[in-house]
This record gives structure tokens, sequence and C-alpha cells, in this order.
């Protein structure tokens, strides 16, 4: 029989590209013949063959047991081979590891130094715990081999069995020590890599080889080990501050000295890291001048990443990005550098150097920076520009945009396809000329993760520590809007924050903000795209916060009304829905006490014609959110309100019932606008919302005898016929809350109709009209219509859910500010001296520190403080 | 520490293949074409350092079987360099030096250009033991042991003549044969 060789095999499979399956099915069928002879040449081939099928992906465990015998033949090259497959095959739990420990052991003991090389070898890899305490002492004889080449073996071995057999490190530390004075480089290296893998567990422990390793710092010339001894310093130092002084000699000469640009950034990367750059010695350059050590590492830091080699300026940007953190002073001056890093076309180059951008700017360079990093997100494939025409002029070109796009004239938005501002609905229309010029490797300002990283930069650097670096926040509002259209990535959430944290804490620029953000709501093809999670809704949810907390700094418009009210709101969540309608509600009512100022029959048919639209667009809404057929077909506005989410279906009857009650008031002409008209607003404005820091909860104490248990009140009977409420809304939110869940558990019972306070009863009113006139009927029983308890019902609620509109908002805000400008007591309301020209409102804290565990949920806090302003409110 | 060592070519055909840390085969192949698949995309402009961090790579990707699932830690990184047809790719964690482990990836072509002259593709297909051999010498365990071309090149020298006399026979194809008529 004539058994294929290896060459025979590997020839034959090239030759069977077609059916290679097939012909290795056939192979191994052989192989499996070939490992039962006795033969153990033929036993040793058939071990190769399998072991390079095995690189093919085809296991080789079955033959484990062959595989041993091999191994135990007395020729090297089968032994060899028999080792190499047992390497590449066994793992910790194979069975037959076992019998291999008395071959290893013979093998260790062998005359042939190459046979004890390749026994070590096979051992460092295959080694199990038993193993490692039978053969402990059999490598650390071979450890004092006359030969380097295995002294340098064992001790790699050594440390795989001191892994598997901790016991051992007390015998072999000592030893390993020892050999760091070999005569041999080759295994004083050896030790050295043995060193820093152990030391990387347990640095403290090996502290005391310092001496020795410093020793070799300054003697050796092989960098391969120099690189290790100065990466293990890096780990030691911090553990051992003195080291910084020691090592601050051998470093810099390493540094000046060294022509290997491994060696060289690695001595630097240490010296940063490790803080020997403050040691305050002087170093003396190449040129004998004394400068700076960490000035000579910064100089020597820009041969990296100035390099064409894009490895070293990779590596380059890593060690920047350290420096900065230790000495901004050097790096904030690389901005020309650093500009070309960002436009690199390696995206992981590009992803260290935005790291190190958003560090790097300041005053001066604020502006530049930002419209750099715009121009990057503008001139990618991902965005597909589309001149819109819901606004007058606007940029289409977008070279026009890196070009003339100017600081503060942020009424010329870029305008694109709102499509595009979502990457997965984009992806269908990428146009890709420039990515066609390139080659077909995609530009990595397209890369979502590179693009979100740029957009967390732009935000970054540009409220860094309380704005420190803006020069003009109207510029900053524009930027925040052009990033709306440009991002292109899910970053609306952090867009909105910072929308929102600009306009609440700048005052000077809150007017322009409600001016862009109406903007923005304006857009009809970024509104009408609106999904719950898209980035979008989260901007748009903020801007409608906006517009209606801040209406009355911009000159009322009935037209804000409507476009709080969007056709497309109905498909947002209960939350983005709440805030929409919430604020809604204020710009109504703003409207209302302005147009109350001028009264007349105009105005009158003007308020009559609004609130009934309002009216419309709200029952409008609730058809909207109501997802199921038999919802549609029940003819019952109220039932489908409760139908609604939670959030958004207090606020939408509360809005109800303000348009009832101004229909009501102007059903007849008046010579003067009635005094709700003109009240309304006043009720959203009775207290200044301002930032809270987000530890401010925590500070406040329980008041005693708090008890948020027991229900408060009798439970509510059957009010079918009760109008409105006894008590706000949300004071009976758990009731509510029981119900809306009972809602969904149990198919729309009628009994939870009849619990709802705010439940006409009877016979399904259908239409609005209807439900109106009906409404108009009951209210005609009460006495006068401004002892409606509507009072009850806004003071109370109207209040607590600005405070937690803005709480919802606003908590999930920075935690803390550590350049805080203000430190200003509650319900203190003064405004503060500005600092520089704008007056940055700082986060109110509560004056007494307590501990306090609920700041790091500002959700939590947020209710929490509103329930202890309940509480405080009653008192 | 080295956690493995990789050629493959510019398919994906491992043409060695060395973890220092076990693993199932089928991880190691769902490995080898996860890699081979960020690598193989990218262009030589680009820098030659990979963090698994920004790209995920695991290697359950193409095993559904679980017990083949497999990450990499978050500290690995991939390094690789590209010669020819082939890439030469290293898994480190961050104990390594990125450019020192460069330069030794350099240093194992250079040592293979020494035994195999002119080193090729081929040279590594037909010859995929001595490979093993060869990468023995500089990395044992997980653990540089040797940086130096000469002490490199001469260890295999002194194997390779151990292995000589066995070999010359066994290259006529019917040693086994003939050593069954005796």
């Amino acid at each position: 029989m004539f058994e294929k060789s290896l060459t025979d095999l590997i020839q034959g499979l090239r030759a069977n590209k077609r059916n290679e399956s097939e012909y290795i099915q056939t192979s191994l069928q052989e192989i499996q013949a070939e490992v039962q002879m006795s033969d153990m040449h033929i036993k040793s081939t058939a071990i190769d063959k399998l072991n390079y099928l095995h690189m093919l992906g085809y296991d080789m465990n079955w033959a484990n047991f062959n595989i041993i015998e091999v191994m135990a033949s007395s020729r090297f090259s089968e032994k060899r081979s028999g080792y190499l497959a047992a390497t590449q095959s066994f793992h910790q739990e194979t069975d037959v590891l076992m019998l291999t420990t008395n071959l290893v052991r013979k093998d260790l003991a062998s005359s042939n130094v190459m046979e004890v090389s390749v026994a070590l070898d096979g051992l460092a890899q295959i080694v199990t715990p038993e193993q490692a305490t039978d053969l402990f002492d059999d490598v650390m004889a071979v450890l004092g081999h006359s030969r380097p080449y295995i002294r340098k073996k064992a001790l790699a071995c050594l440390y795989k069995l001191v892994l598997r057999y901790p016991e051992g490190l007390h015998a072999f530390v000592p030893r390993l020590k020892d050999t760091l004075d070999d005569p041999d480089p080759s295994v004083v290296s050896s030790a050295v890599s043995v060193i820093c893998e152990l030391a990387r567990t347990n640095p403290r422990n090996y502290l005391p080889l310092a001496p020795k390793l410093y020793h070799l710092l300054n003697s050796s010339t092989n960098n391969w080990m120099l690189i290790k001894i100065v990466k293990l310093f890096a780990s030691l130092t911090p553990i051992e501050p003195r080291l910084a002084k020691k090592l601050h000699g051998p470093l810099s000469q390493l540094v000046c000295n060294t022509s290997a640009m491994s060696l060289l950034y690695e001595c630097i990367h240490t010296a940063v890291v490790g803080d020997i750059i403050s040691v305050p010695i002087p170093v003396q350059d190449n040129t004998g001048r004394d400068v700076d050590f960490a000035e000579l590492c910064a100089s020597k830091l820009e041969m990296f990443y100035e390099s064409h080699d894009h490895n070293l300026c990779y590596v380059g940007l890593v060690t920047l990005a350290q420096l900065q953190a230790r000495r901004p002073d050097l790096v904030v001056n690389q901005y020309n550098s650093l500009v070309r890093c960002l436009d690199h076309p390696d995206l992981s180059i590009r992803m260290r150097a935005i790291e190190v951008a958003s560090g790097m700017a300041t005053r001066k360079t604020l502006t530049k920076m930002v419209k750099r990093l715009m121009s990057q997100l503008i001139l990618s494939n991902t965005i597909v520009l589309q001149p819109s025409s819901t606004i007058g002029s606007q940029i289409s070109n977008t070279d026009d945009y890196s070009d003339d796009y100017s600081p503060g004239n942020g009424h010329a938005l870029p305008k694109f396809d709102s499509s595009g501002a979502s990457l997965t609905s984009a992806q269908g229309s990428i146009v890709s000329p420039r990515s066609a010029a390139k080659g077909n490797i995609a530009d990595p300002a397209d890369s979502p993760e590179y693009r979100t990283a740029v957009v967390n930069a732009i935000l970054d650097m540009c409220s860094r520590q309380s704005y420190a670096n803006m020069t003009s926040f109207e510029w900053y509002v524009a930027t925040l809007v052009d990033l709306v259209y440009v991002s292109g990535v899910d970053v609306g959430r952090e867009i909105g924050e910072k929308l929102l944290d600009v306009t609440v804490r700048v005052r000077q620029v809150r007017e322009f903000s409600v001016k862009m953000v109406r903007r923005l709501l304006s857009d009809s093809t970024l509104v009408s795209h609106i999904i719950p999670d898209s980035a979008n809704a989260k901007v748009l949810t903020t801007a409608a916060y906006i517009l209606g907390e801040y209406c009355t700094l911009v000159p009322t418009s009935v037209d804000d009304v409507q476009i709080l009210l969007p056709a497309s709101l109905g498909r947002l969540d209960g939350d983005q829905q709440a805030t929409f309608v919430q604020a809604a509600m204020k710009v109504y009512t703003n409207w209302l006490q302005d147009v109350s100022g001028y009264w007349s029959s105009d105005i009158w048919e003007l308020v009559r014609s609004v609130t009934s639209s309002v009216m419309t667009r709200l029952s409008e809404l609730v058809l909207d959110s109501s997802t199921s057929a038999e919802d549609r077909d029940t003819p019952n506005v109220e039932a489908l309100v409760a139908a609604m989410p939670l959030q958004a279906s207090s606020r939408v009857r509360q809005f109800i019932e303000i348009t009832k009650a101004v229909s009501m008031a102007t059903s007849n002409m008046s010579d003067s606008a009635p005094p709700i008209c003109s009240e309304l607003h006043s009720l959203f404005t009775v207290y200044e919302l301002n930032p809270v820091s987000a530890a401010a909860q925590g500070k406040v104490p329980v008041p005693e005898g708090l008890d948020l248990d027991t229900p408060i009140g009798d439970p509510i009977p059957d009010t079918s016929r009760i109008v409105m409420p006894p008590s706000p809304p949300l004071q009976s939110s758990q009731t509510r809350r029981r119900s809306s869940h009972s809602e969904k558990t149990t198919s729309k019972p009628q009994r939870d109709r009849k619990n709802d306070p705010y439940y006409l009863g009877g016979r399904g009113h259908s239409e609005k009209d209807e439900l109106s006139s009906r409404r108009d009927q009951d209210l005609a029983d009460l006495p006068d219509v401004d002892d409606i308890p509507v009072v009850a019902l806004d003071l109370g609620g109207a209040q607590k859910m600005q405070d937690q509109a803005a709480k919802t908002s606003k908590g999930k805000k920075k935690k803390s500010k550590s350049g805080k400008k203000h430190h200003r007591k509650t319900r203190e309301r003064s405004p503060s001296p500005p600092p520089i020209s704008v007056d940055i409102v700082g986060d109110e804290d509560m004056p007494d520190a307590a501990d306090g565990p609920a700041a790091t949920d500002p959700l939590k806090a947020g209710s929490a403080q509103q329930q202890q302003q309940q509480q405080q409110q009653q008192a | 520490m080295i956690k493995s060592v990789l050629i493959f070519n510019q398919l994906g055909k491992p043409r060695l293949v060395k973890f220092y840390e076990p693993l199932s085969t089928a991880a190691q192949q769902a490995l080898i074409r996860t890699i081979h698949a960020l690598v193989s995309k990218r262009p030589d402009f680009l820098c030659n350092f990979l963090s698994t961090q920004h790209h995920s790579v695991s290697a359950n990707h193409h095993a559904p079987d679980h017990t083949h699932s497999y990450t990499l830690d978050p500290d690995t990184r991939i390094i690789y360099r590209h010669y020819a047809t082939l890439y030469f790719v290293f898994l480190v964690d961050s104990s390594e030096s990125e450019l020192g482990i460069l330069d030794l990836i350099q240093v194992f072509v250079e040592a293979l250009d020494r035994v195999f002259e002119n080193v090729c593709e081929l040279d590594l297909i037909f010859h995929f033991d001595e490979i093993h051999y060869v990468l023995a010498e500089i990395v044992e365990a997980g653990l540089v042991v040797e940086t130096n071309l000469k002490d490199i090149s001469s260890a295999v020298a002194e194997a390779k003549r151990l292995v000589k006399p066995v070999q010359e026979s066994s290259r006529l194809g019917i040693g086994a044969l003939r050593r069954g008529f005796t």
C-alpha cells in the first residue's frame, strides 16, 4: 500500500479544488487507518497530515492517543511532529494528557538538546495543573542547563507552569532574579519577559527587582528587552513614586539617543504615563542645551503624529492624549498637526485625533475647529443635500458651507433631506461620487462611530468648563441647530441636552434660542418624519419644551400652537407627547394673555376660532394615538383620552379642560377680555425654573412624619356626575396608575370609567361639539365660572408638570459642574453677577450637606423632589 | 503576552494557526474568518493596529454551537503586516508594545526568509510544520524568547541536521514500501 506523504496530500488538495471536501474526507479515512498501523513512520506522517487538515478546520481530537504514540517515538523528527500535533490539539480537558507526564519527564532529561527544547515547547502549551505540580522540579532542574538556548526556553515554560501551580512561585522567583545576571543576553531577555508577565497581576511583588532592571536599562542594547523593561517601569512607577526620579536619567538618555522608533515611543509613553516628565531636572539635548524633559518629549512626539507612517501617527496620538491630560499647555499649539490627523483616511487615527481635539480648543480656536468638524460632517456622502422649500434662503452647496459659513449667522441654515438624518433610512439614497474617486474605501466621515465622536467632540469643546471657550452664544445655538440636520447619527438626546442647557443657563441667548427652535419645529420635513426613537424626536421634544417655557420672550404667534400640535405628534411616545402638549398649553395661554390686552370683536372671533381649532387638533391627537380599531369605533373622546399613555393623557385632559373653559367664557362677545384669558398663563410662570444640581435632592432632609404610603384622602367615590376633581390630578397619580394598569389587563372595563373623575358618564359623546355642549350644560349648574376648581387643577398640576417636564429633561443633564459659577440657595432667584460678559447660571444646590444616594438617579430625584414640594405647599 | 499568531492569504486561507490559549477548532476558524474580514478590507495606507473595542471581534459569528463561542478580551489588539499575498497577524494584550510587535513580525518574516531563501506562499504551504518550528524559536508559550536572527536560524538549522537522515529516505516516497520488503 502506498501511503500519501504530507506533500502528496497538499498537492492533492491543490489539484482537487473543485471537490475539496470530498478529497479531504477520503484522506481522513486513510489517515484513520494509517494511525492504527504499527509502523511509526506511517503513523507520524498520518499525524502530520491530520495536523495540516486541522489548520483548515478539521478536528483531530479523535487521534489524541495516536499523537502520544508519535510523541514517544525515538526518532527526533517523529517526536517533534507528535509534540507539534499535541500543542495544536490538546487542551486542558484532554483525557489522555496524564499519559504524557512521564514521557515529557524523560524528554526533559534527554541528552539531546533539541529533544529537551521540543519537550519544553510542548509542555508550555499543554500543561495542566497536575502536570505543573509533577514536572515543576524537572523544569527547574533544566533551568541550570549548560546551553543558554535551553535556559531561555525553560524560563518561558516555567512561567506557564507557575500559572497552573502558583506554589512554585516561591522557588521560581529567586531563580528568576538570578537569571537576570545570566551571561547570555537572550536568557536575560527571556527572564525580563517572564517578569513583565508576572508583574502584570501583582506589580508590588516585583518591586525588589527594580534595581537590577534599572541596571539593565542603563547597560543593555537589546531593544526588545529595553521596551519590555520600560513598559514594566510604567506599571511600577505608580506604586513606587520615588522611581520617577531614578528613571528620569536613563529614560531621557534613551529619548535623546535611541534610533529605534519603537523604543523611543515606549520611553516617551512611559515618561508621560509614569509622570516622569514632571521631575524638575533639565535634560541636555543633542545640541547640549538644557531643556525641560516634558518639552523634549512633546517635541519628539511630534515626529510620530506628524509622520507619514500611519502606525507612528496612530501611537503618537495615543500618547498625545495622555500628554494632554497632564500638560495641556504643551498640546494646545498643535492645532495644525491635529487637523491633518483629523483628515486622515484611517478611521482609527481620526478617532484618536478627535479625542485630543475636543480637549485642545481655546477661545481663539474654538470657532475654527468646530467649523472644521462641521464641514467634515457635511461633506461626507451620508447626507443627501436637498434644498428645502420650507425656509427661504438656504445653502444648498456644501462647498459653500465650509468657505462661507460664518459664525453667528444662524439664520442661514443648511437644509438637508431629513431622511438623511437617519443612517438607516438614508442608505438607499447614498450618492457616492467621492468614494468612487477614492477607490472602494468608505470615507471615515461616513462611519456612524466617527460621526458620533465628532458631534460629541463639538458639544464637549463648546460647553467645556461652563462655556469657558465660548465667544458667541448665538453662534453656538445656531451650530446646535445645524447639527440636528447634519449629524446623521442618533445624537438627538445629546444635542437636545446641550440646547436646553445653554438656553436655561444663559439668559442672553434665550430669545435667540426660542427663535431657532421655532424654526426647527416649523420645518415640516423634519417634523412630519418623526418617530419615537429617532434622534430628531428627542431634539424636537426639547425644542418644544424651550418654545413653551420661554414663549414670553418672543412676540406671540398663534402659529406656535399649531406647530406644537403637529399631525405627527400621535406617533411619539407618551413623555414626548406630554412635553409637546404641555408646551402648546403654555404657548396658547400666553397668546390668550397677549390678545386680551387689545380686546375687540375681531380678537374675540379669533380666540373663538383658535380655541376651537385647538380642540379639533387635540381630539385628532387622541384619535391618532389610539391604536386598536375597537377604540377608534368608540365615539367617546374621554374613553380614548384615558387610553392614551398616562403622561400624555393627563396633559391632554387638562388642555381640553382649558379650551372648554375658554370657549365657554368667550361664548358671548364682551367688551373686555374675560379674566380667564388674561390670567391663565400666569399659572405657568409662578416660579422661574432654574437648573438644579443632580446631587441637590440628596441634600434635602426628609421632613418628619412624611408618609408616602398612606393614600391621601378617601378613595374616590363613583363620581360620574362630578365634573371637576376635588384635588389636583397628580395627587391621585397612584390611583391613576393603578387604574391605567388594570386597563391593560382587562379589556377597557366600564368600571374604570366610572372611577375616573374625568369621565363625563352616560351615553357616548361622539363629536367634540356634542361633548362641549354637554359640558356647557353641566357647567351651567355651577354657580360661577371663576369658582370652577380650575385653579386647583392648574396651580398644583401645572406647576408640577412644569417641574416634571423640567426634571425629565434637565435631570439628565450634566451631573455636576466643576467650574460652578454661582452657588445659590433654593428659592433665591436674584440674578447672579455676570462672570465676564454673559451670565451663566450654575446648578442650584441645597445648602446643607447630607448624603444622598438618590442623586444617582435624576429621574427618581425629580419625582422625590416633587413630592417634597408638594409637602411644602401643603405645609 | 502574545495570544495568537496567524498567517493567512488574501482569500483567508490559513497558512499558520497558532493559539497560545486553548481554543476549539471551530472557534479558531471563526476567529480567523472574522479577523480576515477586518484586515483584508484595510488598504495599505491605514495603520496596522486594530483594537477589538472599536471592532467587534468575536468567534461565535459563524459557530451556532454555543460551546464554541469565544470573545476576545477587550484589551486584545490585532497587529498585522501585509506581505505580498500574505497577512501576518499577531493577537496581543496590552502588555506588548505595538511598534515592538511590528518589528517582531519583521523578524519572523526575515527568519523565514533565511530558512527558505526568498520565502513565498508556496514555501509556507508545503512546509507548514517548518513554520511552526521557526515560530517556536521566537515565541514560546506567548512569550518572546529570541529576537536575534542569527540565534533563531542557527537553532532551526541545528534541529534540521537531526531530521535530515530520516527525511532523505522518506523523500523517496517509497520508504515505507522498502521497509515493508525487508
